[in-house]
């Protein structure tokens, strides 16, 4: 669905959950996001639904609740090592490591008030994180790509958040 | 759409009669290349056009050895009833190539080049309708500038009809590589064939790093001929090699890059050599097109003897290297070199993958690797062998 998808539609289709890709984008400033990403930072506000965002839209996550994102020091490609600080919901079942593919020149340098941080990796301090009692969840590593053998983990636990939330 | 949710026989089904409502009463060629995608396409389109299909097969001159021929007949067979009308093309693109060392420059040469000849052959067969095996990383890797694939030609807003004079049908353009191959045993490909190591539409055009020369060529198709004998039996997902010219960049910013490597591998500068190559690879970083530098690590001989393969190491400083220096997008280690020989490097690059989307390094026993370059130095028209250690990303699976 593109993120122009006006959130009444969203509503209509009655949606279980909303999960955002990535993308080749900075998100450092909300004044200088492109159109499309203005529209997935409004969903993100207005959707009270489930919402997990990869990569781009995890550091848009950051930007639009308050946190920050910048260049990173040391940005990752390929295989990276992610510790897991907290198995919270998303990440069950992959303490105390994982291997995961990463794509990213920028990087969340801090989470916003509210999230808490689960993972991390050598370079990149915020691999992973969630609001604390909102069902809104951020992963910087790439879960749905071949090369993050534990990513279906990461989705079957999503899906459970999803159950969860649909029951409550 | 996923593997485990994609169903051959619907597919085949929906797809046979799209192409019926395209195409109408009319006649279409097939561009086949003998690769699994343009085979399937071709293979789905006869289903809906039956004898008012026509398979062309281009000989573009960037060819593995004896693979025209080989392909026309292996696809005429009675399992495939494909038969190729082969056109030998091999001049016009090299002219049209000739001199161009920007890799993005060489792929719309190419592509110009393909579809010129390929109207001519529509127009001369009386076709409005080209079919050609185009899948869902073609485009979304050109749409995203990543890099041009020949075979793009709306999705970039080409109008194939008023630029060339025919119109394109895609059978399998949402397609990703692995529900190919399921469609592919679906139409009772055999498997040698739709399991086949994917090979580029350019060919060897984009193995050749940098400016094409017949040298280079040459020692492309001897190389390629070796990798692909040698690690046949190893079943990786794809395995090739590249020729490179041995020139190097002499720039303050990679003051460190030895420091930095020696570092990461754990040993004395003094024990190893970093060389960075002038011509340019194509590298994906942050889902962004990087078309930067190619670095060579040399371990001195004892060192590379003790450590073998060294692959956690070596990966150590492949990341290290590309994390640090933003206009590296590949780092490859020297396996052996032979002083004296012509200034060419042949990279060798072996991954392992599903999608294509993303790629590790296959770890390659050492001493294979030792033999893939003895074999390779011997025919004496090169004078380094080196094996690339570089993921997609930050590499893309091509070199350019």
């Amino acid at each position: 669905m593109p993120p122009s998808t006006p959130v009444e539609k969203f509503e209509a289709m009655k949606a279980d959950a909303l999960v955002m890709g990535g993308g080749p984008q900075s998100v450092r400033s909300l004044d200088a996001l492109s159109e499309e990403l203005r529209d997935v930072s409004n969903l993100m506000t207005k959707i009270k639904l489930p919402m997990l965002g990869i990569c781009v839209t995890h550091q848009l996550m950051a930007t639009t609740f308050g946190g920050s994102t910048n260049l990173a020091k040391k940005p990752e490609f390929g295989p990276v090592e992610v510790s897991v600080s907290d198995e919270d919901t998303i990440l069950t079942g992959l303490k105390p490591s994982f291997t995961a593919w990463e794509s990213h020149n920028d990087e969340i340098v801090s989470a916003p008030p509210g999230f808490k941080v689960l993972a991390s990796s050598a370079n990149c301090t915020v691999q992973a994180m969630r609001h604390e009692n909102r069902n809104l969840f951020g992963v910087q590593f790439h879960p749905e790509v071949y090369h993050t053998p534990k990513g279906a983990s990461v989705f079957k636990n999503f899906l459970k958040v999803v159950d969860d939330y649909k029951r409550a | 759409m996923t593997l485990e949710g994609f169903r051959p026989s619907s597919y085949l089904t929906s797809e046979t009669a799209r192409i019926l409502e395209t195409v109408g009463n009319g006649k279409a060629i097939a561009a086949v290349s003998g690769g699994v995608d343009s085979t399937v396409a071709a293979l789905v389109a006869k289903r809906a056009l039956g004898d008012r299909l026509f398979p062309v097969f281009i000989d573009t001159g960037f060819l593995r050895v004896g693979e025209a021929e080989s392909i026309k007949t292996r696809l005429g067979d009675s399992s495939l009833g494909l038969k190729v009308k082969l056109v030998k093309a091999g001049g016009r693109f090299l002219e049209a190539t000739k001199g161009e060392t920007s890799a993005e420059e060489k792929r719309k040469k190419f592509r110009e080049t393909f579809y010129r000849v390929l109207g001519e052959e529509a127009q001369k067969d009386g076709c409005d309708f080209i079919v050609q095996g185009t899948i869902a990383p073609d485009w979304i890797e050109t749409q995203g500038g990543i890099k041009t694939q020949h075979n793009i030609l709306e999705q970039v807003g080409i109008d194939a009809l008023s630029t060339y004079g025919f119109r394109v049908v895609e059978p399998i353009s949402e397609l990703y590589k692995d529900q190919v191959r399921l469609l592919g045993r679906h139409l009772d490909v055999p498997r040698d064939l739709s399991e086949r190591q994917p090979f580029p539409g350019p060919g060897l055009l984009v193995r050749c790093i940098g400016a094409i020369s017949k040298k280079k060529l040459d020692l492309l198709k001897s190389s390629t001929e070796i990798v692909e004998q040698k690690l046949g039996p190893f079943n990786y997902d794809q395995y090739f090699s590249g020729v490179i010219e041995n020139d190097f960049v002499k720039d303050a910013v990679y003051d460190s890059l030895e420091e930095t490597t020696a570092g990461a591998l754990g040993l004395p500068p003094s024990e190893t050599r970093v060389d960075v190559f002038e011509d340019r690879v194509t590298g994906v970083k942050g889902d962004t097109r990087s078309y930067g530098r190619l670095v060579g690590i040399k371990i001195q001989d004892e060192s590379r003897e003790t450590y073998g393969w060294l692959p956690e190491k070596l990966r150590l400083a492949q990341s290290g290297i590309v994390e640090k220096f933003v206009d590296v997008t590949r780092v490859a280690v020297l396996v052996k070199e032979k002083r004296g020989g012509p200034p060419l490097s042949v990279i060798v690059r072996a991954i392992s993958t599903r999608d294509f989307m993303t790629a590790a390094v296959a770890q390659v026993p050492w001493k294979i690797l030792k033999d893939i370059a003895e074999s390779i130095l011997k025919t004496g028209d090169s004078s380094r062998v080196y094996y690339d250690i570089t993921p997609k990303p930050p590499a893309t699976i091509e070199f350019e």
